[in-house]
């Protein structure tokens, strides 16, 4: 058993898929983002970082996790309920920035966490990079 | 009694607009908060409104020092898009200008290290190796430093006259090892202002998951050239060097020693550079729907481009770009913690900091 299946089983994840780009996707249906940290840690997985998408027709946003695990690129996509997800900058301090970034361009919250300006001027406001706010 | 201290975003000491907010004890720095944006471009987003031609263009601007990388980075994931894999000699060129971008950063980030480190001298000789590199890159490209050498399924502009190419490298090589490199390994000077100042150590590395040289120079043996290989990294030797004791010297070594294993690498992909064409011949390309990811090793470490294209698209749905820079200045908070208001210019340098690739 290799290492990605090992951490599918660790995660009880049946379905893992491989794309064009040789990344591993994980179905997160039954995952909790926060339970999967400290497990991918432990693996010894490196946080890479975290890419935000706008859904069409106002169906939200879409956040994938991405992580390298001995050079092959493991991905865990996430919904935000009400556009307010889990924090997980208290359990690995590499999603700090990117968190941040998240929250000032697309105004998503990342929910137990304080924040403190990135890019964001003074009497700016979150969401500089929605679609709606650059029409 | 503590007080803060400003570094930037304007200062002699930065490169680039960023500001360090230092607190300290005396002459001591206890924390430091870093504060970016100032290069803030919104180039993800106006990557959104460009065709194919149009984003490879936009995205070598994102970085003026790692033009080359970046739109390799992105040709790699749009040649997933598109299905079109570049021939072999195309791979081959891409190895050449990566590596001698690789470099070009190095010779510059020396000269800039050494400038703070008091030494004059070796400034000005590392911008004359830098000038060297960059007529390698000229004699390549016809471009000094945006190259718009690469295209979806290939590059733009053959190398013609490999063995100029070859005894350049060979001439700079030498140079480098003779001089370069035995001052940062052994002087006194780069010794007494480097060593044990800076200190990342590796638990704290991990944590904060900073890459490339940063990354190595505290024990961390990671390099996608060699983990993850793209172009023609498979088929060629080199060693990654790797340092322990995650000060700014040990950044330095890790740096010098590369300069020589890029060498190394330039003249092996010379000696192996197969014959054939150098793209493929498509002239419009059909893009599937879906999101391609892309990662490189840059000479600051790790970038990463996520781009996603609907079918019968003119432009891109999103562009993402994880620099390494992004990753590598949180670190620099913990670097900078205990050691002199003094050093902190060296120390914030010596993760060769891009504030252009950070803010995007």
């Amino acid at each position: 058993m290799n290492a990605i299946e090992e951490l599918a089983a660790e995660l009880k994840v049946n379905d893992v898929s491989t794309d064009a780009s040789g990344v591993k996707w994980f179905t997160t249906g039954n995952l909790n983002l926060r339970e999967l940290v400290p497990i991918l840690r432990r693996t010894g997985a490196r946080f890479v970082t975290i890419t935000a998408t706008e859904l069409p027709l106002n169906q939200g946003f879409c956040l994938e996790y991405l992580w390298d695990l001995n050079g092959q690129l493991l991905g865990f996509p996430f919904y935000p309920s009400a556009n307010t997800i889990p924090s997980i900058y208290d359990l690995c301090e590499a999603a700090d920035w990117i968190e941040r970034e998240i929250h000032e361009e697309y105004s998503i919250d990342f929910s137990g966490r304080a924040y403190e300006p990135l890019l964001l001027r003074e009497n700016e406001h979150p969401g500089v990079n929605l679609h709606e706010v650059a029409k | 009694m503590s007080y803060k201290l400003p570094m930037g975003p304007y200062h002699p000491g930065l490169e680039e607009p960023y500001k360090l907010e230092m607190i300290c004890e005396g002459e001591t720095i206890s924390d430091a908060k870093l504060h970016i944006g100032f290069n803030f471009r919104g180039i993800e987003h106006l990557a959104e409104t460009r065709n194919y031609i149009q984003l490879i263009a936009l995205m070598e601007r994102v970085c003026g020092i790692c033009s080359f990388i970046h739109t390799l980075t992105l040709c790699q994931a749009l040649e997933k898009l598109t299905a079109l894999d570049p021939p072999p000699r195309a791979l081959y060129i891409r190895v050449i200008m990566a590596e001698l971008e690789r470099l070009h950063s190095h010779v510059l980030w020396a000269g800039i290290a050494a400038k703070l480190m008091g030494f004059k001298t070796l400034f000005m000789a590392c911008f004359a190796y830098r000038e060297k590199v960059m007529d390698m890159l000229q004699v390549i490209s016809g471009n000094r430093v945006n190259y718009s050498m690469n295209r979806i399924g290939g590059v733009n502009r053959d190398i013609e006259d490999a063995n100029t190419i070859l005894n350049m490298v060979n001439l700079l090589e030498k140079e480098i090892a003779r001089e370069l490199v035995p001052v940062f390994t052994s002087s006194y000077t780069a010794r007494l202002r480097c060593a044990g100042i800076g200190i990342l150590t590796r638990e704290k590395a991990l944590s904060c998951g900073v890459v490339g040289p940063t990354a190595r120079a505290s024990g961390i043996p990671q390099d996608l050239r060699r983990d993850a290989p793209y172009a023609a990294y498979a088929e060629l030797e080199f060693e990654v060097p790797v340092e322990t004791s995650g000060d700014v010297r040990a950044r330095l070594l890790v740096r010098a020693y590369e300069i020589l294993e890029s060498c190394k690498i330039i003249r092996q992909a010379i000696e192996k550079l197969p014959h054939g064409e150098i793209a493929r011949s498509e002239s419009k390309y059909g893009f599937v729907t879906g999101t391609a990811i892309s990662r490189v090793e840059a000479p600051r470490g790790e970038v990463v481009y996520i781009v996603s294209w609907k079918e019968n698209s003119r432009t891109p749905s999103r562009v993402h770009v994880r620099t390494p820079t992004y990753v590598n200045m949180p670190a620099v908070r913990w670097m900078v913690q205990g050691a002199r208001v003094a050093d902190a210019p060296l120390i914030q340098a010596s993760i060769d900091p891009c504030y252009s690739c950070t803010d995007r």
